[in-house]
């Protein structure tokens, strides 16, 4: 037909794409340099729909990146301190090889180095984009600083996640915008509320470190040399916003109670601060010195019409919840034994507004013994304990944590030493309506509401009851519901069948008199029939699918009866156990 | 010249030949032909001119100055001669011996000193230089008016020079510190930025402004959280069900692991046909020794059956040729007629059609929740696939009863790491190979073989 044969792979996704090493060798970098700029660029392979086209006829797996991605790294001022760096080793090694000391000094006066500031503004245009993107920089800094010293990173980048977290811990503390905490067996997870933002980071437990030998290190190194520029940043606009001092420092009041006769003994004079700050047994400075009615500013109030007013209710409502959980630990005064995780325990209870002390010889900044009778709580972690005050209570550490994920203070007798402790229930769960939900929770979610639940119980014959009661009325509701679907199934039918509809003069019944009581049935039932109505004048289509969520429904409530039932025997097995157990022993 | 040279060594090689300067002419003869150097030139002169008569002769007045302080010709005769009138007062001697041995052990001076001392009459020549000073009321001058114009205030220009010059840039340039230094100091990166009045494309070229980042590389290649939270069985003192219930997840795992083992262990297996039994080690045995002929023969015939064709007649090709075309006609009377019939069948046409219509409907709903659904998956980015981590669990009878106890499981660098990976942020990749460039050669030490 005329006209040059067009060749292949010259157009389309072929051209779109560029394999890793052609990349490499087009920013004429090392595969190491490569790949740390991408890391820091925010530039990740991508993997193309139709392989083999980009791949031009080829098969053999690859890795891609987008063309444009590349030719926009050929920009970056980075790329040349990354060559500059290469030369400068090349240099220094020849220097050593000869013995050059005078050149190897000087060299090392010029090494080249590199900052990370604009990448970091580039990537996150504003300060709202770089908090949503956060929680990778929390986690990775939080793990690093709790390895070792052994050379398996610089002991630099150690220290300044350290420093990092130990700032991002004080203006959690400070602005109290921790919501939930969660024990799991890999570390700890907390969730906190900045500026809008929910923010999960998660910290492993200390000495918890074998060095798995199948991650590279290399890697997670350049990830955290960004992160680490970004926290920072981020943790600058943060103590802005509170009006603190950064970098942090304690408030003058607080330090001159800190000041402790045999400092040095702790740390060294350069790392007694940062301890001290760690404590989180202190308040920050302020940059102005305000008293503490800031807290009072009360939420604008604006004239709105209609459906407005309701949210602004709800919100209104829901700001004072908040309110009422920063306040959850207000006035308590806490003391750590030894023997529980000192850190995150304080973290936590002076989110709340506790005050918190620990032994002398556990860490610097505990600021009241033991013996001070005016504590509360001492949190123990032991099987019993010899010498015990009598005005306070002794609690495991969990009560804590269940507290907070409560949202109130949960009844302490479940926590007392040498309790065999109920469960502690991830907050990060959400069960649907119809979900199965643990006994645990629904005596939880009782508690919650308001309803006082038996207090007191002795035996656990009791408490099981108790739980029955709880299942029997999730079973209730459920059949109920059930019964409701089932006669709405019947009606329709029926209306299929006949479809005749009959008119039934209405009787007043008896219990439509006025009480608190009837009225809300009265609520009720309105409700269910605006519902049933509403369900016959569904179209086909709908009703279809209505039927099909319905189905769904069912089917959930169902397993979650299973389940309860299941949950049930194995309780009621155990109890047998327990008693017989009892039997035996008596 | 060469002639007279030859002549001369000739000579010399001559026994009984007695030369008046026996050294000087050898050299002469060693040193090769004489210069010819032309003496229009004074410095040619002074170089090539033979002056040493004259050398001689001075060397000879200085030795003569020297040793006896002054020309031997110029000294009167009495200070050159005495007249022997032979021995004489012998007396004298021992006397003075005596005096210098008392004395010896006193006021002798060192050898040393003695070697050391002036012994030429000559006195020194004076350095005049060392009294003189070139320059000197030059000098003297110039300090004067310096003096003079420092009291004044003024610098000489030199001076004035150096203080007038800038200082040198900053003698350390501003040092990046490395970015992962302890100390390092932290700003408000987003507070607001004074607006450039230049030209974008100037700055844009050189490189005063970055190039403007495309928006969707801030697109997440993932949809997954960066921080998964770990099911509610993970908790540290579970609830016996969802305990149970990521129990059963880590043994739906297992279970499938250990099923794609089993499946290509049982297609590493051999066959039981294929090991040899006492039968097919005698079959193999005997097996050369049965000849098969007819099998071959009736290959060939049926090779050769294959290869003959014959020609088709004119006869044979128009008769083809008539039953295709009838044929043709007969498919298109065919369609006609179905087409026709269709014109009854609009109904199950129809019907059909929106069979198929909504069959691509739901395709496309489907495809689009399995777009959806990749969207949180991890890609193929490399040569290996994404292999998810051991879920973390603790058995029944590992939960531990407090905090202090918990043994934490499983390791968070690992978790952080694979997280990446599984939001495509690294390619999985396995950690390099040691290659030796060269092969290990094992060697049998002799003491080795001797004890065994």
């Amino acid at each position: 037909m005329g006209g040059l044969q067009k060749k292949k792979y010259e157009r389309g996704s072929a051209t779109n794409y560029i394999t890793r090493n052609k990349a490499r060798k087009k920013l004429q970098l090392s595969l190491a340099d490569f790949r740390r700029l991408c890391i820091l660029k925010g530039i990740y392979p991508h993997e193309p729909k139709h392989k083999k086209k980009v791949n031009k006829g080829s098969t053999a797996p690859r890795t891609f990146y987008l063309l444009k991605d590349i030719r926009f790294l050929l920009h970056e001022p980075i790329v040349r301190k990354f060559r500059e760096y290469k030369v400068f080793v090349r240099k220094l090694r020849k220097a050593y090889g000869k013995a050059e000391w005078t050149a190897v000094e000087r060299l090392r006066d010029n090494k080249p180095g590199y900052k990370l500031d604009h990448i970091i503004k580039e990537r996150y245009p504003t300060f709202i984009d770089a908090l949503r993107d956060i929680d990778d920089a929390l986690s990775m800094c939080f793990l690093f600083s709790t390895f070792a010293r052994t050379g398996k990173c610089h002991v630099q980048t150690i220290t300044l996640c350290r420093r990092l977290t130990v700032e991002w811990m004080n203006y959690v503390v400070t602005s109290r915008s921790l919501r939930k905490v969660f024990i799991s067996i890999k570390g700890i997870y907390y969730q906190a509320e900045v500026l809008g933002q929910l923010i999960t980071w998660l910290v492993p437990y200390q000495f918890a470190h074998d060095h798995p030998t199948d991650v590279d290190y290399r890697v997670m190194a350049t990830f955290t040399e960004m992160y680490t520029t970004l926290f920072g940043f981020i943790n600058f606009r943060l103590y802005q916003t509170l009006n603190l001092v950064y970098p942090p420092k304690l408030d003058s009041k607080a330090e001159s109670e800190l000041k402790a006769e045999h400092e040095e003994d702790y740390a060294m004079d350069s790392e007694s601060y940062l301890e001290k700050l760690s404590a989180l047994s202190a308040s920050l400075a302020r940059v102005v010195a305000t008293a503490e009615e800031e807290e009072e500013n009360q939420l604008d109030q604006f004239p709105a019409d209609g459906e407005d007013l309701e949210n602004m209710e709800a919100r209104e409502k829901e700001q004072k919840e908040q309110e009422a959980q920063n306040r959850l630990f207000e006035g308590l005064k806490f003391f750590l034994n030894r023997e529980v995780p000192r850190e995150s325990l304080a973290f936590i209870l002076r989110c709340f507004g506790a005050e918190v002390s620990w032994d002398k010889s556990l860490c610097i900044g505990g600021t009241y013994n033991v013996t001070d009778e005016t504590i509360t709580h001492q949190i123990v972690d032991r099987p019993d304990i010899d010498k015990q005050y009598i005005n306070r209570y002794y609690i495991q550490p969990q009560w804590v944590f269940d507290s907070v994920n409560a949202k109130m203070r949960l009844p302490v007798e479940d926590y007392f030493l040498g309790v065999t402790l109920p469960p502690h229930l991830s907050p990060f769960v959400e069960e649907k309506d119809g979900d199965y939900v643990p006994p645990e929770k629904l005596k939880l979610m009782a508690l919650q509401r308001g309803e006082k639940h038996v207090q007191e119980e002795e035996e656990d014959d009791d408490d099981d009851d108790d739980d029955e009661e709880y299942n029997d009325e999730v079973d209730d509701e459920d059949l109920t519901e059930e019964k409701n679907l089932k006669k709405m199934e019947d009606q329709r039918s029926q209306g299929k069948q006949t479809l005749a509809v009959k008119v039934t003069p209405g009787k007043v019944k008896p219990w439509e008199t006025g009480s608190v009581g009837n009225k809300v049935r009265l609520e009720k039932e309105e409700k269910a029939e605006e519902k049933r109505l509403a369900i016959m004048m569904m179209k086909k289509k709908e009703k279809y699918l209505y039927d099909k969520i319905m189905f769904g429904k069912k089917r959930t409530t169902r397993e979650a009866n299973k389940l309860a039932a299941k949950r049930k025997a194995h309780e009621d097995t155990s109890k047998a156990e327990k008693k017989q157990k009892k039997a035996k022993k008596q | 010249m060469a002639a007279v040279k030859r002549l001369k060594r000739v000579a010399a090689l001559q026994p009984g030949f007695i030369s008046f300067k026996s050294s000087a002419e050898s050299d002469d003869l060693n040193s090769g032909r004489r210069k010819r150097v032309n003496k229009n030139k004074k410095k040619n002169w002074n170089k090539h001119s033979d002056i040493q008569d004259v050398e001689e002769f001075l060397d000879d007045v200085r030795l003569q100055e020297r040793a006896t302080g002054g020309l031997i010709s110029e000294k009167p005769d009495d200070s050159l001669f005495f007249v022997d009138i032979g021995e004489q007062k012998k007396s004298v001697l021992p006397e003075v011996q005596e005096r210098k041995k008392g004395k010896k052990s006193k006021s002798r001076p060192l050898r040393i000193d003695l070697i050391l001392q002036h012994d030429s009459l000559v006195p020194p020549p004076k350095d005049v230089l060392a009294y003189q000073q070139p320059n000197a009321k030059k000098l003297r001058r110039i300090a004067e008016n310096a003096e003079k114009l420092a009291a004044m205030g003024v610098l000489p220009r030199r001076q004035k020079r150096l203080l007038n010059r800038r200082p040198a840039t900053k003698t350390s340039k501003a040092k990046t510190a490395a970015n992962n230094f302890p100390d390092r100091p932290y700003y408000d990166l987003w507070g607001g930025e004074a607006k450039e009045t230049a030209d974008p494309y100037y700055l844009e070229q050189t490189g005063k402004r970055r190039v403007k980042r495309p928006e969707k590389l801030n697109a997440k290649p993932s949809i997954l959280p960066a921080v998964e939270v770990i099911a509610p069985g993970g908790s540290y003192n579970p609830d016996f069900f969802s305990h149970q219930a990521l129990l059963l997840e880590a043994h739906e795992v297992e279970v499938t692991r250990e099923r794609a083992e089993l499946r290509i262990e049982r297609q590493l297996a051999v066959k039981r046909e294929d090991t040899a039994t006492e039968e097919t080690v005698f079959q193999e045995l005997v097996e050369g020794l049965v000849e098969e002929e007819e099998e071959e023969e009736d290959d060939v015939v049926s090779i050769r059956g294959g290869l003959q064709q014959e020609k088709k007649t004119e006869k044979e090709r128009k008769r083809e040729r008539a039953d295709k075309i009838k044929s043709q006609q007969k498919q298109a009377a065919r369609v006609f007629t179905d087409k026709k019939q269709q014109l009854f069948q609009l109904r199950s046409i129809q019907a059909t059609l929106k069979r198929r219509e909504q069959r691509t409907r739901e395709r496309v709903a489907q495809r689009k929740a399995n777009q959806e659904a990749e969207k949180s998956m991890p890609r193929r980015l490399g040569r290996l696939k994404f292999q998810a981590q051991d879920l973390e669990i603790q058995l029944s009878d590992e939960i531990p009863g407090s905090l202090r106890t918990l043994k934490p499981e499983g390791s968070v660098l690992k978790d952080r790491f694979k997280s990446m990976q599984k939001r495509n942020m690294i390619e999985p990749r396995e950690r390099a190979k040691f290659k030796r460039r060269h092969k290990v050669k094992y060697v049998e030490k002799r003491a080795f073989r001797e004890i065994t």
